[in-house]
């Protein structure tokens, strides 16, 4: 398949695909690029409901879409301040660190039927749901480090949201485990394309999984976190400079995993695409998952020009009580409709 | 009706109690803070709960009273509307009648009925700013920009009629300073269809919005008797259940010659005071069209005045219906004496007492503003609340630090 790099041996192949895959595309080039578009979008269709604008000055010609760019640049430039009271290592390494872990449960969410000759492993589910898991642990840690009462408190409501939004977001994974039988999200791909899509098999799943991810991510309504009225920014408040480009950067980053992983569960991932191959089994098929998680996140930044805040303790209230019964639903139907389907 | 307010008595005794106690959070929201505008919010907060609020106000006093002490009685008008920025009309009103009955003048019926079209005009622009105000502190851009933008044909309105977009200083003691446009009525009438159609959005995507209902519905009650014990005055009053308002109880202007009702709800929260917005909107639509309508013919301004004006300033009044400034307007000097007046501002009831020597100065003058009256709501309503819904009452009272520093 990859015949045309006849200068490179064999053997080094599969270590050139994984860069490929791990550097480019769906990895760090196409999330980079992904997020200047997001920003945008989420910028420009707010700006269009609001009857303004939005980002148009720099570069005009295309709508102001390198904004994110040019804020980037301004922000290095910026002076980055350490509070005095604040713990340094966790505060000034944790954005880094946040980062990292937002892209990693990418690594194990397949964008293609081949994907599995790249990482070969039945538990790819269990893998990118762990990783999800590990962020809002860090943002308590990074909340507690600022020395400043609105962070403090912007973490408590991360952990609580965290601890009352986790047990359905678990829920809805495990009916769809329960659906398709497998962790493996190729094999999950592969009964979908044979039978329906999961959110025709099992919607109530989906809409957890959407609600969970919305708290996940601090779309509008549940930006409870960093309610900028409420606690400046939440956790963030005493970044500056780059770093606040970077902690600014992470939900998007997150919204991307898991759309691309509810492209995946539940939109059938890249099912017209199929193929094998570096191409047919990968690029093509990835380009169609990747299309598919796009319009799943346009939706969801979406949101912002539609709703304002919602309360923390009725979101907690909301968590553990319809959307949980919502999960337990759920998790009944996938049991029902996995009985009559195999 | 009554209901327990909780209240901890403001002594330092108590507040160095209240600090001692193990977990209570401080926190200090504004004055450079999203959610404060200009002034600072002294919170203390047990878990979630707010068990004190403490409003710490000043931040942008001007010294309107004191200065105007050294100002010709002509010279305060644009000084008197400037802490009161989105309701500019109201202010200067006020002032200009407690001037009026200190100079024992009554101004010709056509100027009456252009200062309500004008004074309900920027009541409008008032709401729609208390509207944006409430949208962008519970989190909701789309309505604070819609809102604020709602306000640009009635800017654009009393931009023609008066040349400036904000601060109009259009009413003058005697009358107004320019007569209506040619084709004023029907430009009015395009601007409130717009306005018209634009709530239908406002009722789709805010006002019925399952959010907004969820967080503002029971938050920050205020029964009608605690209301009228606190002296909350204007929407926030009448959200609570009193039916009162200046302009039916002590008409001024021609507010007489008008009917109109005064909306009032019985609940007292968040949500009835965005309601009553909304309702008085439509109320001031109407008024405006009654005005519009009935619009008498005649001077725009006191007859004697008009009487003393040199030929050619009278040549261009009657051309263009704009009064120039003549020396004698410029130089009031009202007898010895005191007057007071009361206007419904936007946001409720504005209190003004001008008291003369003689001079040519205001000897003193007093200014009591609605948003400062409505700061009860800070002490008194929201303890007891969450940390949430500290904007979410802030909002919903339209609080509007520099009116209420004067």
């Amino acid at each position: 398949m990859m015949s045309f790099l006849y200068f490179i041996p064999n053997s080094w192949l599969p270590l050139l695909e994984s860069a490929f895959y791990a550097l480019i595309f769906p990895g760090f080039i196409a999330i980079l690029l992904l997020a200047f578009f997001i920003i945008w979008f989420e910028r420009k269709a707010a700006a269009r409901v609001q009857m303004r604008y939005g980002p148009l000055w720099v570069s005009k010609r295309t709508g102001g879409i390198i904004q994110l760019l040019a804020d980037m640049i301004r922000f290095s430039f910026q002076e980055f301040i350490v509070p005095q009271g604040a713990d340094f290592i966790p505060f000034v390494f944790l954005p880094g660190l946040l980062l990292a872990f937002s892209v990693l449960p990418t690594v194990f969410i397949p964008i293609g039927p081949d994907y599995s000759r790249i990482f070969p492993s039945n538990y790819t589910l269990l893998l990118a749901v762990a990783f999800t898991l590990v962020i809002p642990v860090y943002l308590v840690v990074l909340g507690w480090a600022a020395d400043n009462k609105f962070s403090f408190i912007g973490a408590l409501r991360e952990a609580y949201l965290l601890i009352s939004y986790e047990v359905p977001f678990i829920l809805a994974i495990t009916s769809a485990f329960l659906l398709y039988g497998t962790l493996d999200l190729v094999k999950i791909v592969g009964i979908q394309e044979s039978t329906l899509p999961g959110i025709m098999l099992n919607p109530i799943a989906a809409i957890v999984y959407v609600i969970a991810v919305i708290r996940a991510t601090g779309r509008v309504p549940y930006d409870i976190v960093e309610a900028d009225s409420e606690l400046v920014f939440g956790p963030y408040t005493e970044y500056s400079s780059l770093m606040f480009g970077f902690v600014m950067g992470v939900p998007y980053i997150e919204l991307y995993s898991y759309s691309l992983l509810f492209s995946v569960l539940f939109l059938s991932g890249w099912a017209p695409a199929t193929g094998i191959g570096f191409l047919g089994g990968l690029i093509l098929p990835g380009i169609v998952t990747f299309v598919k998680s796009v319009i799943v996140m346009c939706f969801l930044v979406f949101l912002r020009a539609v709703y304002p805040r919602y309360k923390l303790d009725k979101a907690v209230k909301a968590g553990w009580s319809w959307v949980f019964y919502l999960a337990l639903i759920a998790l009944f139907l996938s049991a029902v409709v996995s009985r009559i389907l195999w | 009706m009554t209901q327990e307010i909780k209240t901890v008595p403001f002594t330092y005794e108590a507040l160095s109690q209240l600090e001692m106690k193990e977990g209570i959070l401080e926190l200090q929201i504004g004055p450079a803070h999203a959610g404060s505008g200009h002034m600072r919010i002294l919170a203390w907060v047990e878990g979630d709960t707010v068990v004190k609020v403490d409003p710490d106000v000043g931040f942008v006093h001007r010294g309107v009273e004191k200065l105007s002490e050294d100002r010709l009685y002509i010279k305060a008008i644009p000084m008197v509307e400037r802490p009161s920025l989105v309701d500019t009309v109201n202010a200067n009103l006020g002032y200009v009648i407690a001037l009026e009955r200190l100079l024992g003048l009554e101004p010709p019926p056509r100027a009456q009925y252009i200062r309500v079209i004008t004074a309900e005009i920027s009541r409008i622009m008032s709401h729609l700013y208390g509207i944006a105000i409430y949208g962008i502190f519970m989190g909701s851009s789309t309505v604070f920009m819609w809102a604020v933008a709602d306000r640009e044909p009635f800017i654009d309105l009393l931009q023609e009629l008066t040349g400036a977009r904000i601060t109009y200083s259009h009413i003058i003691p005697g009358g107004v300073r320019w007569d209506l446009p040619k084709g004023f009525a029907d430009k009015v009438e395009v601007a409130l269809r717009y306005l018209e159609n634009r709530m239908k959005d406002y009722e789709k995507v805010w006002i019925n919005n399952p959010v907004v209902v969820a967080r503002s519905a029971g938050v920050g009650k205020l029964g009608a008797e605690d209301a009228i014990r606190l002296g909350v005055v204007g929407p926030n009053l009448r959200a609570s259940g009193v039916k009162y308002d200046v302009r039916k109880n002590d008409p001024y202007a021609a507010y007489a010659d008008f009917d109109f009702e005064v909306p009032t709800f019985k609940e007292g929260d968040s949500y009835s005071r965005l309601l009553i917005r909304v309702e008085e909107i439509k109320q001031s639509m109407s008024i405006i069209r009654q005005a519009l309508k009935r619009l008498p013919e005649g001077k725009v301004i006191y007859e004697d005045y008009y009487k003393r004006m040199s030929p050619l300033m009278k040549e261009i009044y009657d051309k263009t219906g704009r009064v120039k400034f003549t020396l004698m307007l410029t130089s009031l000097s009202p007898p010895k004496g005191e007057a007071i007046s009361r206007v419904e501002g936007g946001r409720g009831e504005m209190f003004y007492y001008l008291v003369s020597d003689g001079g040519k100065n205001p000897y003193r003058f007093r200014l009591v503003t609605p948003s400062f009256r409505n700061l009860p709501y800070f002490t008194h309503v929201m303890p007891g609340h969450k940390l949430a819904d500290i904007p979410v009452i802030y909002g919903s009272i339209d609080y509007f630090p520099p009116e209420a520093d004067r």
